[in-house]
């Protein structure tokens, strides 16, 4: 792997992977990658999860009305 | 009662669960492992990095183009739209923010490097974050949902920033798609990218259109409320 050189143009530097400085790669591929996908479905399920709670909090607040126009109808004493 | 909406949202649940199990088998199974400068085995983070950063752009068009209608003219559905392009946006800037880290572990041999496409990402991400967060905690009100309208645009306008850094200022960040960049040799790779890009269209698509919906009965939940209270009804309970 070739370092970055600072003085090459943007367009070349980019075209390539390049090692930061100083950086150490030790860790194993293959644990990088289950770690990368499990972090993805946590996220997107995690998001789902976030949805299905505020939908709850909706449907309380649909029983709440109904029972309150429920109560409203109600003939008065 | 089920209408014609529910329909085409079940069939593109369906559809995005179906195309990520095909992504995921025809990554692991057919695709080859990249060079080792590409980080070897851990490039297969590429396959949904790349698209969920996709999906993120997708997230804040919807968003900013939401946003600039609210601020033309506002409408709930406007704001919901809007609401759920912000909320999207950092859930897919967020996948870009963790994936890309772990597969730089390997091919740059750190997590992070302050070089210019990831600063300018992670600057758009909390953008994005403020405006949720804003809209999470603070009043609904016209005030408050006119600010955040206004804060989408802007964060869109960071895009192209993100988006041509790499150009323009070169750094770590490889440009692999097109001009001849490393890390896509073999066809398969190719068809593994373009089925991501795919999969991660259906999933944006689900999750922007299920939380627009949300937020919409929010918003109609809130006026219908109100009637109640004029109208008086909770008080005679």
């Amino acid at each position: 792997m070739s370092a970055a050189q600072p003085g090459a143009a943007p367009t070349a530097r980019s075209m390539e992977f390049q090692p930061v400085q100083g950086g150490q790669e030790t860790t194993s591929a293959e644990a990088l990658l289950v770690a990368a996908y499990l972090v993805m479905w946590v996220l997107v399920f995690g998001f789902l999860a976030m949805s299905w709670r505020r939908q709850g909090r909706l449907e309380a607040r649909v029983g709440d009305l109904e029972r309150t126009i429920d109560g409203g109808k109600a003939p008065r004493p | 009662m089920k209408t014609a909406k529910d329909g085409v949202f079940s069939t593109l649940l369906v559809l995005s669960v179906v195309t990520f199990a095909v992504l995921i088998a025809f990554v692991f199974l057919r695709v080859p492992e990249a060079q080792p400068q590409a980080g070897g085995l851990a490039q297969k983070i590429f396959y949904f990095h790349v698209p969920a950063a996709y999906a993120m752009y997708l997230s804040a068009v919807v968003g900013f183009v939401a946003s600039a209608l609210y601020l033309y003219r506002a409408t709930d559905a406007r704001d919901a739209w809007a609401q759920a392009g912000a909320e999207c946006a950092v859930c897919f800037g967020t996948l870009v923010l963790t994936s890309g880290p772990l597969w730089a572990k390997k091919a740059w041999g750190v997590y992070w490097t302050w070089e210019p496409r990831l600063t300018t990402l992670l600057l758009t991400v909390l953008v994005y974050a403020a405006v949720v967060m804003l809209r999470t905690f603070s009043a609904s009100g016209e005030a408050e949902r006119r600010f955040a309208a206004a804060l989408t645009v802007l964060g869109t306008v960071t895009l192209p920033i993100v988006h041509y850094s790499v150009k323009k200022w070169g750094g770590n960040h490889p440009t692999v798609i097109r001009e001849g960049g490393g890390g896509l040799g073999h066809p398969d790779m190719k068809t593994a990218l373009w089925l991501g890009f795919f999969a991660m269209t259906l999933l944006a698509a689900v999750l922007i259109w299920s939380r627009a919906r949300l937020a919409l009965t929010s918003h109609r939940l809130n006026a219908l409320e109100e009637r109640v209270a004029a109208d008086g009804l909770g008080e005679a309970a």
